[in-house]
């Protein structure tokens, strides 16, 4: 079944200026204001036909909702929507500086289970990538509005990589939590 | 689930009149049934006053089945005819389930598919099919209080059930002869029930602590909509675990040789009813004569019993701090809302307490609320309340991916997702020539496929040979409100398709369900054939009636005077025929009705988007986001 047909992005969807600063209060209130009309609980008697409608649109408001909340996805789509690609985007040369880094960070982290207190440790080294996804935020953010795709790229495809150590930093966490 | 609707034939449904709806809490322990009434949830009580059912049925030869106290007085005499916890093998296979049917001392068989069967002298049962004894009797219920039969259902699940087991809930629910209305969580449901009287904002923690099940969830009220934005769990957790930790230990200081089924049984009870009075009492004698060999007493202390749980205890706790870390909040948990019988226990107070450093609300029957939630919301979907009352945003509690290289799993809706979600991922060939795609869905956290429980298998066929990596197939995951799944792929370059509803290895099939409605409600020939018609009015008037208040709404301004009139001119045709006995003309002409006014459809829900955001004034948005 084919999604319904949007004239409109997901920025124009919640009438948002298309932009990676964002107000979440107001992206929230609108997205509470649509699903409010769209839910499929609003259409339970409706027709069958209208209830299916009804399931995709609020799924694709939440598909919109999900993508503009969180500052990866925004910038990711923010590419997408100037034509470079997912793939374009992780083609990125990165400089070596960055890599070693990110090598020194995931040793770090697969040690961390055999340290004596891991929990002090891996929080240590989240607050520390924390500060720089914050970093890489605002670097994406004044090359996308200067329009340097290639640099918001190489800072979209940072964010990745972190992103991707924060999450294994979570699952040490959880098992940490288990023991 | 058109094979249930009420109306009999020549009985058109009238469009306002308030519907009979009702929330069931299918519970492990007990069962509940609650509707609203004059404004106000309520529980049903039966004939004797009792609101809990026993989730108990009992089966013998030439008899109908007992369900409630009746079928549980005979559990220590006929353990194996006694099925007790049955919610713990919903949607479960023979293999998965035998351990905890071992301990239970029921006799299992394999059925068709896997599917865990249990023998009793009665006959061999699904747990679908004891489940669905105990919603007929709620269901009975309902209709002897109400006057009349149920225009719908509202079943609670614990949030932390998979596709399997809602799917064999629902199933249970159709075969009990009820239109499900929505499958809701059972800690949304809670929240729901004090979220109509509590304050109009804030983050609520649910900690549900049931029979056999322990959920947590977190959700956030904001302007009348409520939103999950986590929940986690233990299936396999709950009050049973208590009382199976004192009577192990019970056991260990007794020495007795090997109980039978009935006396384990009846062990099992006496450590359920000194947990119950330790949560009052310091320190209780539990009998054991009747219950072990030796017979005599048993001292046991609050502290030794809250010594022998805390295991348990803390294994919810750290569910907790999962789902916090889950929900990424900003701020702290405004409020908890206790759930199921066991948050009664002190030390569970106590340590959700501490940790969240707020005291729980217990305002509501913690064995009531989910009932009462479920109510509610049972009525709001009916239609029985003014629109803009309140309205749910869930999440799947599991990730869904499919099988991808070297049985690894890809996912594709991560867990906590809010539904209902479309979501799709392209994948590609990866030898030369495959003409031929097998999609494979699971369920699960864990990295490989052996970890996660699988759901479903289907083909895409049809694929042009291309060398490795140059087809485009695009599989697309839709889960509706409920939570269920619809899995369908598509080779981008031919357009070969290939869909699958999931309906879990485990569930039943919807020729079986049909069958088996057949034979309990044994139907005469001519029966089926007036339900059918009645059904296919109702779809009609539906379909009518929407259309009728949408042309008075918008059809000035949504259609030209062309689609109008083809529009009415239908609307005619389908009027006609609505009042004859023809079913297969009716049906035709609703579907040709349905496809004519669906580009009015979409134009009226494109113009709620615009004014949806026009109706948010920038006073409101000022005032929330300053908060």
């Amino acid at each position: 079944m084919p999604l319904p047909e949007f004239q409109r992005n997901y920025f124009q969807l919640f009438d948002l200026p298309e932009s990676f600063e964002l107000d979440q209060g107001q992206l929230g209130a609108r997205y509470r204001q649509l699903q409010k009309e769209l839910h499929p609980d609003r259409y339970a008697g409706a027709s069958a036909h209208e209830q299916r409608l009804a399931v995709q649109y609020s799924a694709l408001i939440n598909e919109a909702y999900a993508t503009l909340r969180k500052p990866l996805s925004r910038a990711l789509y923010l590419m997408e929507l100037a034509g470079m690609s997912g793939e374009r985007v992780a083609g990125e040369q990165l400089d070596g500086g960055f890599l070693i880094a990110q090598m020194e960070l995931r040793e770090k982290l697969e040690s961390m289970e055999d340290l004596v207190d891991p929990a002090s440790a891996l929080d240590h080294l989240t607050t520390e990538i924390r500060a720089d996804v914050a970093e890489l935020q605002t670097h994406f953010s004044e090359a996308y509005a200067a329009q340097r795709m290639s640099v918001a790229a190489s800072a979209c495809v940072k964010m990745q990589y972190l992103d991707k150590l924060l999450h294994e930093a979570e699952q040490i966490e959880s098992r940490l939590l288990d023991r | 689930m058109a094979l249930l609707q009420i109306a009999e034939p020549g009985q058109s449904p009238l469009p306002h009149q308030v519907k009979r709806a009702i929330g069931i809490d299918l519970g492990t322990t007990n069962s509940l049934v609650a509707t609203v009434r004059g404004g106000r949830a309520a529980v049903l009580p039966d004939e004797q006053g009792e609101v809990m059912l026993p989730s108990v049925v009992h089966y013998r030869r030439d008899s109908v089945p007992l369900v409630g106290t009746a079928a549980r007085d005979l559990g220590a005499q006929f353990p194996a005819d006694t099925l007790m916890s049955i919610k713990r093998f919903m949607g479960r296979g023979a293999v998965d389930a035998s351990d905890d049917a071992k301990r239970s001392h029921y006799r299992i068989a394999e059925g068709e598919q896997g599917l865990v069967r249990f023998v009793t002298s009665g006959g061999d049962f699904s747990p679908v099919e004891v489940s669905a004894d105990i919603l007929r009797t709620l269901r009975q219920r309902a209709v002897a209080t109400l006057g009349g039969e149920i225009d719908g259902a509202v079943i609670t699940v614990p949030a932390y059930f998979d596709e399997a087991q809602r799917q064999a809930t629902k199933d249970a629910a159709t075969l009990a002869g009820l239109r499900v209305l929505r499958l809701l969580n059972e800690p949304t449901a809670a929240a729901v029930a004090y979220g109509l009287d509590a304050a109009e904002q804030g983050v609520i923690a649910v900690y549900d602590l049931g029979g056999g099940t322990f959920d947590i969830s977190i959700l956030r009220l904001q302007r009348g909509v409520f939103e999950v934005l986590a929940t986690g769990g233990d299936t396999a957790l709950g009050g049973d675990d208590l009382d199976a930790a004192l009577a192990d230990w019970v056991l260990e200081q007794s020495s007795a040789p090997a109980l039978t089924a009935g006396q384990y049984r009846q062990l099992q009870s006496a450590a359920r009813a000194a947990k119950e009075q330790l949560s009052v009492l310091e320190e209780v004698d539990i009998d054991l004569s009747g219950v072990l060999p030796g017979g005599g007493t048993l001292k046991v202390t609050r502290e030794r019993f809250e010594s022998l749980i805390l295991p348990l205890v803390k294994r919810t706790l750290r569910a907790c701090r999962k789902c916090l870390r889950d929900a990424e909040l900003e701020g702290g948990v405004d409020n908890i809302v206790m759930v199921g019988g066991s948050t009664r226990v002190p030390l569970v107070r106590e340590a959700v307490s501490d940790f969240f450093k707020r005291t729980p609300l217990i305002d509501i029957d913690p064995d009531q609320v989910v009932a009462l939630g479920a109510a509610i919301q049972a009525d709001i979907l009916a239609g029985n309340r003014p629109e803009g009352d309140l309205l749910l945003l869930d999440v799947i509690p599991l990730s869904l991916g499919i099988e991808t290289m070297g049985g690894l799993v890809e996912k594709i809706v991560p867990r906590n997702t809010t539904i209902p979600v479309s979501r799709a991922q392209e994948f590609t060939t990866f030898k030369d020539g495959q003409t031929a795609l097998a999609v494979h869905i699971l369920q699960g956290e864990r990295e490989m496929v052996s970890d996660c429980r699988s759901l479903a298998h289907f083909e895409l066929r049809g694929i042009p040979p291309m060398v490795a990596g140059a087809a485009r197939i695009r599989v697309t995951f839709q889960i509706d409100a409920d939570g269920l799944l619809n899995v369908s792929a598509r080779e981008e370059i031919t357009g070969a398709q290939s869909s699958v509803t999931v309906k879990p290895s485990f569930g039943l099939s919807d020729a079986e369900i049909t069958s088996m409605l057949q034979a309990s409600f044994s139907h005469a020939p001519e029966d089926k054939l007036a339900r059918q018609l009645a059904e296919q009015r109702l779809a009609a008037w539906q379909l009518l009636e929407g259309l009728k208040a949408a042309l008075a709404a918008d059809g000035d301004t949504l259609l030209d005077k062309q689609e109008r009139e083809a529009i009415t001119a239908q609307m005619s045709e389908l009027q006609r025929l609505v009042d004859g006995q023809d079913t297969q003309a009716i049906r035709m002409q609703t579907d040709r009705l349905g496809r004519l006014s669906e580009a009015f459809a979409t134009r009226r829900m494109d113009k709620s988007i615009r004014q949806a955001l026009a109706g948010v004034s920038l006073d409101a948005l000022d005032n929330e986001v300053s908060q």
